[in-house]
C-alpha cells in the first residue's frame, strides 16, 4: 500500500457520492470544551439535540448520538457538513472545573520558552539547569488531508486510512465496538517509522462510530479540523532533566524524571462515546514500572527514574525511546550552548565507549562540524536562516546488550523561513555502527527510508527522493551521506525496495529507535538557526511561525522583521534587481512534494503587505485567468482551450482541501518559479509561471500574504481534458529544460529606469507575451523576431504588440497609456474581451507603473512618444471616408443601419450611449483575421467598471450565423476599404459561436 | 454581486443595492417604478427606452447602471415642473402624435435631447435625431409635426 492507496481507499475518490449507492459521508461535532489533562478527561455534557432543525435538509441526514459523541451522516461531504452546521445542540458548559485554557494554549507553552518551564539557578560548585520536554498525544492529522472510511456491518469491521500505530488504533477499536480482534480489518497505511499516533486513528473511530450507527459505509474527510483533537489531548509525555554543572563545565549530576507518563492516548471517540471511563485513563502510571531509559553517557553521579507505564499498555518502545532521546539530546545540547561549549565535545566529554566516539569523530569530521556553527548566510534572501545541530544515541539490542547495540550520530542542516515558518532539511549527514556485518548499500537504503519517515511528520517537508546519496545531486544543497561502519546484525530480514509501506510496518519496533537522534537533531538545529528551544515536537511551520512571533518581543526580532517590511516600501525596481540573488541560491526540492501546512494567520502578514500583494495580483491578472464564466474571484474553473486539449484553471483561494490554504510560501512560489504544483506534479504553461519567474521576491511574498488572506472558498475545478501525450504532466519537465528560464528579471543598464521597470511588470507579472506572442507546436511562447507579434488566445486574437501592429494609425506612447489606462484611445478604439479585465486590473495600479508599461510597448512597436498631427489628420480622413457607404452592400447596410447606428453613426447630435471612437479607426477591423470582430458582435463589449470601454450588447440571439456573417462582411468594406475582404468569415462565426456556447455553458 | 450605488434621477437621490451591471431601464422600471421608458428590442436598437443622462439621450436598455453613477437621470416622469408638462409633452398633446403610444417615450426625450443641444434645430437635424427611433404604427407625420411644433417650427402645413 502505498500513500495514494491509503488517501483513497476502495476506489473513493474526493468527489462525493462515488462511495456507491450505499455510502456515506460522516461529520464529527465535538464538544465545545474537551481536554485531557494529566489523564483525566473532561468536556461538555450533552444535553439535548434538536434534530428538527436538520429534518428538512436534503442529503437524507442522520444524526449520530453516542454519550457525547455527535456525528451527521449525509450522502455527501458537502450536505453533512451544512447539516452540521445548521445541527442544533445542547450543551453544558464546564464550569465546575473552572480553569478551561483558551484553545491553543497548550501547545503554545511547549513550544518556546516560558517562565516556569526553566529553572536555573546557581549552585555551589557551577550551574544548576533544569529543563521540561514534551510529547503530544497525537501528531498532526498525516501528510495531507484525505479520507478515512469505515464499513460496520454484518459483525465485522473495515477500516481504510492512515495510520502510524496500527495496534493501538486496532485495540481502540475492539473497545469501541466490542468485536473481537479478528473481525476487524485494517486496511491501513502504516506510515513509514510514524514518531508517533496521530488523528487518522481519531477519525478512524469517528467514522467507525457513526458506521455503526447508520449501517452503511461512511467517509470522514481527515484534515485541519482536526488539530483540535491535537491540541484537546495534550501532553502525553513530559520529562524532566536536570543537570549540575562544575566550575569546567563538566556535568556533575545528572537526573532525569518522567513527569508524565500518559502513553498512548486512546481516540477521542473512545472518551466521547462513554466507553472509556474518563477518570481511568492514569491507570498506566500506576502499573509496573520498566526499566530505566537507557542513556549512553557516563556522569559521575546520574539517576534515571523509569517511565511509570507497562509495556503492555504502551505498546510500542520505539517511540518511547524517541521520547527519551529527544528530551537527553535537546538537554545536552542545551547545557552546552548555555556553558558556551561545543555540544559536540561535550557529549564526547561523557562517552565512555570507544566504538561511539570514533562514529562521532567520523561524522563531524564528515560534515565538517566547527564551533560555533558558521551558518553561512551568503545567498540567502533576508527571511531564512540556517542552522546544524547534532544528536547522539546509542541502544542496548533486542537482548539488552549495550556493546552490541547500535550507535548512531547525526548532524542536520536546516533553513528557516522566519516569515512563514517553514523549515526545510537541507543535509544530513548520518552515522551509524551496527556491529560486525556490512551491508554498506542496504544500510544507507533504509537510512533514506526511515530518515524520510522520521522527517516527514517533524517537518511537514520532504526531502526530495532523487537527490539521495552521493552521487545524486552533485553540488547540490540537499544530500545525505550515510556513514557506514561494521554493521553488525542485518538491520531487518527484507530488504527495502521502493517506498513500501507494508515493509517498513514490518520492521521490528526496535529499528524505530535508531532513528532517535533524527527529532533531537532538528530541534537543536532549529535552536542554532533561531535562538528559540523546541522542547516538543513537531516542527511543522505554524508552530516555528508561532514560536518565532512570540520569542520577538525579547530578543527583538519582530522589531528587525518590522522594519524589513516597512522597507520594502514601494520600490519595486530595487526589488527586483536586489533580491534574485537570493531567488537564485534558494534550490527547493525539485518535483518533491512539499508538505502541506495550516493556512496561515489572516494577521501574519501587515496590512501594508498586504495591501502590495493586492497590486501584484491586479498586475498579474490572477483573477483574469482563475476565475469561472460567472464565479467567485479566483476559485478557478475557466476553461481554456489549447491546441492541446481543454485546460481549467485552479483554485488559489486559500481554501485547504480544493485550493492553495495548506500551500506553503516555498511551495506557491516554486509554482510561479517553476511551474511545479505543491504536490509536486508539473504544472501546463497555460499558466505563464516561464513570465511569473520574473517576480522579485518581495513582490512574490506580498502577493503570497495577499492571497492567503482572501476568503477561501470551497470548488473544485474539472478534470483537464488534454490529448495525449499532452496529458503526461511529466512531459513537462522535458518541455520546460527546453523553454523553461527561471532566471528572475536582470534590468538591462542601458535602458532608462522607467523602461526596466515597465519590462519587469510587461515581462513578468504582466505577462504580456503569454497571449500577445505567438506559440510554437509544442506551446511555447517564441522569441526574437515572433516576441509579442500577435495570437489568438481564447478565441479572441491579441493582436500584436511590435513592429507587425496593423492598427490604422500608429499608436503613440501617450495613446497606450491612454489605452491602458481608461481602457480606450481616440484614435484606436476600446479594449474589450480578454483585454477587458487586464485594463481593469491596471486601473490599480499606480500611474508611474501604466506609464512605464506603455514606455516599454512603445518601445517594441517603435512608436513615438505623442501623438502626431499627421496621426490626427490621417485619423479624420479615415473617419470622414467612412461616413458613407460605397459598398453596394445592401443586406448589410440594412443589418447597420438596424442594429448599430443609432450607436455607431455620428448623427451630430451627442448621445450618452453613443460609441465613442469611429470604426473607421477599429484596429480590428484593419485585422488579418476577422475573430475580434466576430466576437464583439456575438458577445457584445462589457466591462462595466472601466467607464472608458463603455457597453456593447451581444447579438448572438438576435442575428443568425449568415445576418452575422454579412454584417462582418460589411464592416470590413466600409470602414476597412482599402483591406482585401475577409475570406471564410462564415466558417469563422459558425465556429466561434459554438467555441462561447461551450465555455458560456 | 451586489453593490450599493447612489443614482440621482429626476432630481432625486437613491441608494440602491443592486449587481453594477444591471441595465439602467431595469433599475428604474423595477426598483424605482418609473415605467415612463419601455422596454423595446433590449438592443439598443428602437429607442423605446430613451432616458436623458447630463440632458443627452441614452439608451436604458443597454447601460449598466453603474456607468449612471454620479450623472444626473431624468426620465418621462422627470420632465414636468411644477409649473406644467414640458414643452415637448405639450406639443405631443397638441398634435395628438401617438397610436398605441410605445414608442412615444423615445420620440418625447429624442427631442427633448435635441432642444437641449440645440434650441432651433431645423426640420433636417429633427428628422435625423429621430432616425434611430422606431414606429410600429405608422404614426411618423403625426411625430414629425409633434417635434416640429415643439421646435418652434409654426409653419402648420408641410411637415416632410
Amino acid at each position: 500500500m502505498n500513500g495514494s492507496a491509503s488517501r483513497r481507499p476502495t476506489g473513493i475518490d474526493r468527489r462525493p457520492g462515488s462511495l456507491g449507492g450505499e455510502g456515506r459521508f460522516g461529520v464529527v461535532i465535538r464538544p465545545p470544551v474537551y481536554r485531557l489533562r494529566d489523564g483525566t478527561f473532561v468536556c461538555s455534557r450533552l444535553l439535548g439535540v434538536d434534530r428538527n432543525s436538520v429534518a428538512a435538509l436534503p442529503g437524507r441526514i442522520e444524526v449520530v448520538i453516542e454519550g457525547n459523541f455527535v456525528g451527521v451522516v449525509a450522502t455527501s461531504l458537502q450536505a453533512a457538513r451544512e447539516a452540521a452546521r445548521r445541527l442544533h445542540l445542547e450543551w453544558q458548559p464546564l464550569t465546575a472545573t473552572g480553569d478551561s485554557p483558551p484553545r491553543g494554549r497548550a501547545l503554545e507553552a511547549e513550544s518556546s520558552r516560558h517562565s516556569g518551564n526553566t529553572v536555573e539557578t546557581a549552585a555551589p560548585q557551577g550551574r544548576y539547569l533544569t529543563r521540561h520536554y514534551g510529547w503530544p498525544s497525537r501528531m498532526r492529522w498525516g501528510d495531507e488531508p484525505g479520507w478515512v472510511v469505515a464499513d460496520h456491518a454484518h459483525d465485522r469491521l473495515d477500516v481504510w486510512g492512515p495510520t502510524a500505530t496500527p495496534t493501538l488504533l486496532k485495540r481502540d477499536l475492539m473497545a469501541l465496538t466490542g468485536l473481537p480482534q479478528e473481525t476487524i480489518d485494517l486496511h491501513c497505511t502504516a506510515q513509514a517509522s510514524g514518531i508517533g499516533r496521530h488523528c487518522g486513528d481519531d477519525a478512524a473511530a469517528d467514522a467507525t462510530l457513526m458506521s455503526r450507527a447508520v449501517g452503511r459505509p461512511v467517509a470522514v474527510w481527515l484534515d485541519a479540523s482536526y488539530v483540535r483533537d491535537v491540541e484537546s489531548l495534550g501532553q502525553a509525555q513530559r520529562i524532566a532533566v536536570s543537570a549540575e554543572l562544575n566550575a569546567q563545565g563538566a556535568i556533575e549530576r545528572y537526573r532525569n524524571r518522567q513527569e508524565l507518563a500518559g502513553s498512548d492516548t486512546p481516540v477521542v471517540a473512545l472518551w466521547l462515546s462513554g466507553v472509556l471511563d474518563t477518570q481511568r485513563h492514569d491507570d498506566g502510571a500506576t502499573s509496573e514500572p520498566v526499566s530505566p531509559p537507557f542513556s549512553p553517557y557516563t556522569f559521575r553521579d546520574q539517576r534515571l527514574a523509569a517511565p511509570g507505564v507497562s509495556r503492555e499498555v504502551h505498546g510500542d518502545d520505539g517511540v518511547l525511546e524517541l521520547q527519551h532521546g529527544f528530551a537527553r539530546e535537546s538537554f545536552l545540547d542545551e547545557v552546552a550552548r548555555t556553558s558556551g561549549q561545543d555540544p559536540v565535545a561535550l557529549r564526547l566529554r561523557h562517552l565512555d565507549d570507544r566504538r561511539g566516539v570514533e562514529l562521532i569523530e567520523s561524522v563531524t569530521r564528515r560534515a565538517g562540524w566547527v564551533w560555533p556553527t558558521k551558518a553561512n548566510e551568503e545567498g540567502l534572501s533576508a527571511d531564512v536562516n540556517r542552522g546544524r545541530g547534532f544528536a547522539y544515541a546509542q541502544l542496548p539490542d533486542r537482548h539488552g546488550r549495550i556493546d552490541e547495540g547500535v550507535r548512531s550520530a547525526w548532524i542536520a542542516d536546516i533553513e528557516v523561513n522566519r516569515i512563514t515558518g517553514d523549515v526545510s532539511l537541507t543535509r544530513l549527514v548520518v552515522g551509524q555502527d551496527s556491529g560486525p556485518l556490512v551491508d554498506t548499500a542496504q544500510l544507507q537504503e533504509i537510512l533514506q527510508q526511515r530518515v524520510l519517515g522520521v522527517a516527514r511528520p517533524l517537518l511537514a517537508r520532504e526531502p526530495s527522493f532523487d537527490e539521495w546519496g552521493e552521487n545524486g545531486g552533485g553540488e547540490s544543497q540537499s544530500k545525505l551521506t550515510a556513514e557506514t561502519r561494521d554493521v553488525a546484525r542485518a538491520p531487518c530480514s527484507t530488504p527495502m525496495k521502493g517506498s513500501d509501506g507494508e515493509q517498513v510496518s514490518a520492521l521490528s519496533p526496535l529499528d524505530e529507535a535508531d532513528l532517535s537522534p533524527g527529532v533531537a537533531v532538528i530541534a537543536n538545529a532549529l535552536f542554532d538557526a533561531t535562538g528559540v528551544r523546541f522542547r516538543q515536537p513537531p516542527f511543522t511551520a505554524p508552530r516555528v511561525r508561532q514560536a518565532l512571533q512570540g520569542e520577538c518581543g525579547t530578543s527583538g526580532s519582530e522589531a528587525t522583521a518590522g522594519r524589513r517590511l516597512s522597507r520594502w516600501r514601494w520600490r519595486w525596481l530595487a526589488g527586483a534587481a536586489v533580491a534574485t540573488a537570493g531567488a537564485a541560491a534558494m534550490l527547493w526540492p525539485w518535483k518533491s512534494p512539499i508538505a502541506p501546512v495550516a493556512r496561515p494567520a489572516a494577521n501574519l502578514y501587515s496590512a501594508e503587505t498586504i495591501e502590495r500583494g493586492r497590486l501584484v495580483a491586479e498586475a498579474g491578472d490572477c483573477a483574469v485567468c482563475h476565475t469561472g464564466q460567472g464565479g467567485i474571484d479566483n476559485a478557478g474553473g475557466r476553461a481554456f482551450d489549447t491546441p492541446f486539449g481543454t485546460l481549467y484553471s485552479t483554485n488559489i483561494t486559500p481554501d485547504e482541501a480544493t485550493g492553495i490554504g495548506n500551500w506553503s510560501y516555498a511551495a506557491f512560489e516554486r509554482a510561479m518559479r517553476h511551474g511545479i504544483s505543491r504536490d509536486g506534479r508539473h504544472l501546463y504553461p497555460a499558466f505563464p509561471y516561464t513570465a511569473f519567474a520574473k517576480t522579485s521576491d518581495a513582490d512574490m511574498q506580498a502577493l503570497y500574504a495577499y492571497l492567503m488572506a482572501q476568503p477561501a472558498v470551497s470548488a473544485e475545478p474539472p478534470a483537464n481534458e488534454l490529448s495525449f501525450p499532452f496529458n503526461m504532466r511529466a512531459l513537462m519537465a522535458g518541455w520546460n529544460a527546453l523553454y523553461h528560464d527561471a532566471a528572475p528579471f536582470r534590468p538591462d543598464p542601458s535602458r532608462s529606469d522607467l523602461y526596466n521597470r515597465g519590462a519587469y511588470l510587461a515581462e513578468g507579472l504582466g505577462h504580456c507575451s503569454a497571449c500577445h506572442s505567438p506559440r510554437n507546436v509544442l506551446g511555447a511562447e517564441q522569441g526574437g523576431e515572433r516576441y509579442l507579434a500577435g495570437a489568438l488566445v481564447e478565441g479572441w486574437e491579441a493582436p500584436p504588440l511590435n513592429a507587425l501592429s496593423r492598427s490604422p494609425i500608429p499608436w503613440s506612447e501617450e495613446a497606450l497609456y491612454r489605452y491602458l489606462r481608461g481602457g480606450e484611445s481616440e484614435l484606436h478604439g476600446v479594449a474589450s474581451g480578454p483585454m477587458a479585465p487586464v485594463v481593469a486590473g491596471l486601473g490599480e495600479l499606480p500611474e508611474s507603473d501604466v506609464r512605464a508599461i506603455a514606455h516599454y510597448v512603445a518601445a517594441q512597436m517603435d512608436a513615438s512618444v505623442n501623438d502626431t498631427d499627421d496621426a490626427r489628420s490621417q485619423a479624420q480622413q479615415l473617419v470622414a471616408r467612412s461616413a458613407a457607404s460605397t459598398s453596394g452592400m445592401e443586406a448589410g447596410e440594412r443589418l447597420f443601419d438596424g442594429a448599430c447606428a443609432s450607436c455607431h453613426v455620428d448623427t451630430g447630435l451627442p448621445s450618452f450611449t453613443q460609441a465613442k471612437v469611429s470604426l473607421a479607426l477599429n484596429t480590428n477591423l484593419y485585422s488579418e483575421r476577422p475573430d475580434n470582430v466576430i466576437q464583439s458582435i456575438l458577445g457584445g463589449v462589457h466591462a462595466t467598471n472601466v467607464s472608458g470601454i463603455g457597453e456593447m450588447p451581444g447579438f448572438a440571439d438576435s442575428f443568425s450565423d449568415s445576418q452575422v456573417t454579412t454584417l462582418v462582411e460589411y464592416l470590413r468594406a466600409r470602414f476597412a476599404p482599402g483591406e482585401p475582404a475577409w475570406s471564410g468569415v462564415a466558417e469563422r462565426v459558425s465556429q466561434i459561436r459554438k467555441d462561447d456556447n461551450k465555455t458560456h455553458g | 454581486m451586489t453593490r450599493t450605488l447612489t443614482l440621482t434621477v429626476n432630481r432625486q437621490s437613491h441608494r440602491i443595492a443592486v449587481a453594477p451591471e444591471t441595465t439602467l431601464l431595469h433599475v428604474l422600471r423595477n426598483d424605482l417604478a418609473l415605467n415612463g421608458p419601455k422596454y423595446g428590442c433590449g438592443l439598443g436598437e428602437c429607442g423605446a427606452c430613451t432616458v436623458l443622462v447630463d440632458g443627452l439621450a441614452a439608451r436604458a436598455c443597454v447601460l449598466p447602471v453603474a456607468a449612471v453613477v454620479g450623472h444626473e437621470v431624468t426620465t418621462l416622469e422627470g420632465l414636468a415642473t411644477a409649473e406644467g408638462l414640458d414643452p415637448v409633452q405639450v406639443a405631443f398633446i397638441e398634435e395628438q402624435a401617438a397610436q398605441c403610444g410605445y414608442c412615444l417615450n423615445g420620440m418625447i426625450m429624442s427631442v427633448r435631447a435635441l432642444l437641449n443641444h440645440d434650441p432651433h434645430p431645423s426640420k433636417q437635424a429633427i428628422r435625423a435625431a429621430l432616425e434611430h427611433n422606431l414606429c410600429r404604427c405608422g404614426t411618423h407625420v403625426e411625430i414629425l409635426k409633434a417635434a416640429y411644433r415643439a421646435a418652434g417650427h409654426d409653419d402648420e402645413g408641410e411637415c416632410v
